[in-house]
């Protein structure tokens, strides 16, 4: 628990493993909400992922108890942002209308669904812009509808779910799974400063002295604990920026 | 709404309004935030995703000068969250003299937790004061515990209540409320001493072995690493020197202790002042990198305890 709530990869990954059961459970209770399956099960996985960061076991509530609130309220802030009914400005409208009108006619000349780039140059939208639009347009499939419109009495989208403990639903969860929350430092350090730190500290590697890190590198070993020192502050400033206070202009 | 310096002679004006409903919130939220981009103030919304959907339409066209921000995955710990919300107001104080922000609180439905959170309430007021930022912390009263609704009083000096804002008769001093909820550090006898600790780089050099061999890896390591550097750096500076190093386990969470000589100091902030001119900012640092330190004086001398 401890690890998965500092980071570690692979205690997230297991401590995701023994709880998709449980979270596809609480899934279960929004079946009927029009919101696709994978998408609150990775949703619920955020949730679990994000209690694990704040749980402690001083609190004494078991740690399902504890992150069962938040997988469901995770799953439920979901459920609520895509059926919430968007209510578009007229001008919003009138480039929603604009754009539905290009990706018509690049549908027909390409004889496929234009990206987003496309639709951006050709309305002069901005490419965010164009994604929050088509955004709107989203309407979730409903668990009844019918896979295609030429076949209303083919297979719905219902039966294209997969049972909730079956493996394949599972590995496209933990598939799509991305470990963030541990603040990783050692992306703001240069090739030669990560080297050190890692050989000085035994970090990922065997530990060596300043003087055999220095050696390897064709330095002293005085120069080593400078490139380390230099590292460290880095580092220390990438956290402690100050706020420019009252250094824009009016 | 006018954006003016605190009553308490403060750059940051902490506001708190109490919504049933989306539309209370609503009512609240928008028109604070239309009066500061009218005035040329940054806007900031930070809530859920349905919650920042609610608010961009509520907005409309005026949404593209708002920062929103998804704090569902914010509230971990308190001096993460002071950070994470330093960087967001940073980013836009780059952009704007000053701003305004409308943050929907996630406490959570445990207990445990309320006294924790009623503290980043509370220390808040110290960690931002000096920022011109205008910030209203909103809490939905169909989720928010009663006793963190009651709470809301003792940590902000202003309050929207019925309509009206009015200064909180029942606001607590932030140093005084910390030292009243926090507990005081237990004894660790289970710890052991480490040799040959005498200066920062002998600390990281005997303490990584001991993270290697805890399990952790490479990147929670050398937060350690870091955050032991920046108090053993106060130590030797303000502490008369480093006396020992303890390290070992403790309720399920590695410890370490670094102990100096010196008289130390009873300021139950410590850490939690986002980082600005004139003040240290090491143990702001140290604070985000672990899970929790404590500082307190003991029969070996003055300790800080980092928890990971």
């Amino acid at each position: 628990m401890i690890a998965a709530e500092c980071g570690d990869a692979a205690a997230c990954r297991r401590l995701v493993e023994v709880f998709l059961p449980a979270i596809a459970s609480l899934a279960r209770g929004f079946q009927g909400s029009r919101v696709e399956r994978l998408e609150l099960l990775q949703e619920g996985v955020a949730g679990l992922l994000f209690a694990a960061r704040r749980y402690d076991a001083e609190l004494d509530t078991p740690f399902w108890a504890y992150a069962s609130f938040w997988v469901r309220k995770a799953m439920q802030e979901l459920v609520a942002q895509l059926t919430r009914p968007v209510a578009l400005s007229d001008r919003a409208a009138r480039e929603l209308s604009h754009l539905r009108r290009v990706r018509n006619e690049l549908l027909q000349s390409d004889g496929r669904e234009p990206t987003t780039g496309e639709l951006s140059s050709a309305t002069g939208l901005a490419p965010a812009q164009v994604e929050s639009l088509l955004a709107t347009e989203r309407v979730p499939r409903g668990l009844a509808d019918p896979l295609s419109s030429d076949d209303a009495s083919g297979p719905t989208v219902a039966e294209t779910i997969v049972d909730p403990v079956a493996e394949q639903a599972y590995e496209k969860v933990l598939d799509n799974l991305e470990i963030d929350g541990v603040l990783d430092l050692t992306r703001e350090l240069e090739d030669r400063e990560r080297a050190v730190i890692r050989s000085h500290y035994g970090l990922g590697t065997e530990a060596r002295t300043l003087s055999e890190i220095g050696a390897g590198l064709g330095l002293t070993a005085e120069r080593a604990r400078q490139i380390e020192a230099a590292a460290l502050a880095k580092l220390r400033q990438a956290l402690a920026q100050p706020a420019p206070v009252g250094s824009v202009a009016t | 709404m006018n954006s003016t310096m605190a009553s308490n002679g403060t750059a940051l004006r902490h506001n708190a309004f109490v919504y049933a409903s989306d539309h209370e919130y609503l009512a609240r939220a928008v028109p604070f935030l239309k009066d500061g981009l009218a005035a040329g103030e940054g806007a900031i919304v930070a809530h859920t995703k349905p919650g920042i959907a609610m608010m961009r339409e509520a907005l409309g066209s005026e949404s593209a000068r708002v920062t929103f921000v998804d704090i569902s995955s914010a509230y971990t710990r308190p001096a993460r969250t002071l950070a994470a919300y330093h960087s967001v107001y940073s980013t836009q104080l780059q952009k704007t003299p000053k701003l305004r922000a409308v943050a929907d609180v996630q406490f959570g439905p445990n207990p445990g937790e309320w006294d924790q959170w009623t503290a980043y309430e509370a220390v808040f007021n110290r960690s931002f004061g000096h920022l011109p930022a205008w910030v209203l912390c909103s809490y939905d009263a169909n989720e928010t515990p009663d006793p963190i609704i009651e709470g809301v009083w003792q940590t902000h000096p202003e309050v929207l209540a019925g309509g009206r804002r009015s200064a909180s008769g029942l606001y607590e001093d932030p140093d005084r409320l910390l030292r009243r909820i926090i507990p005081p550090a237990e004894e660790l006898s289970e710890l052991r001493s480490l040799r040959s600790v005498g200066d920062a780089e002998q600390i990281r050099e005997r303490l990584a072995p001991e993270l290697t061999a805890a399990g952790f890896g490479e990147a929670t390591a050398l937060g350690m690493l870091l955050a032991v550097t920046e108090v053993a750096t106060n130590a030797a500076q303000h502490g008369q020197g480093i006396g020992e190093v303890r390290v070992g386990r403790a309720h399920g969470r590695f410890v370490c202790e670094i102990i100096d000589r010196g008289p130390g100091f009873d300021d139950p902030a410590a850490g939690y002042l986002a980082p600005r001119d004139g003040i240290g900012s090491g143990l702001w640092v140290a604070r985000q990198l672990t899970w929790q330190i404590e500082f307190f004086r003991s029969p070996r001398g003055f300790t800080a305890r980092l928890w990971l």
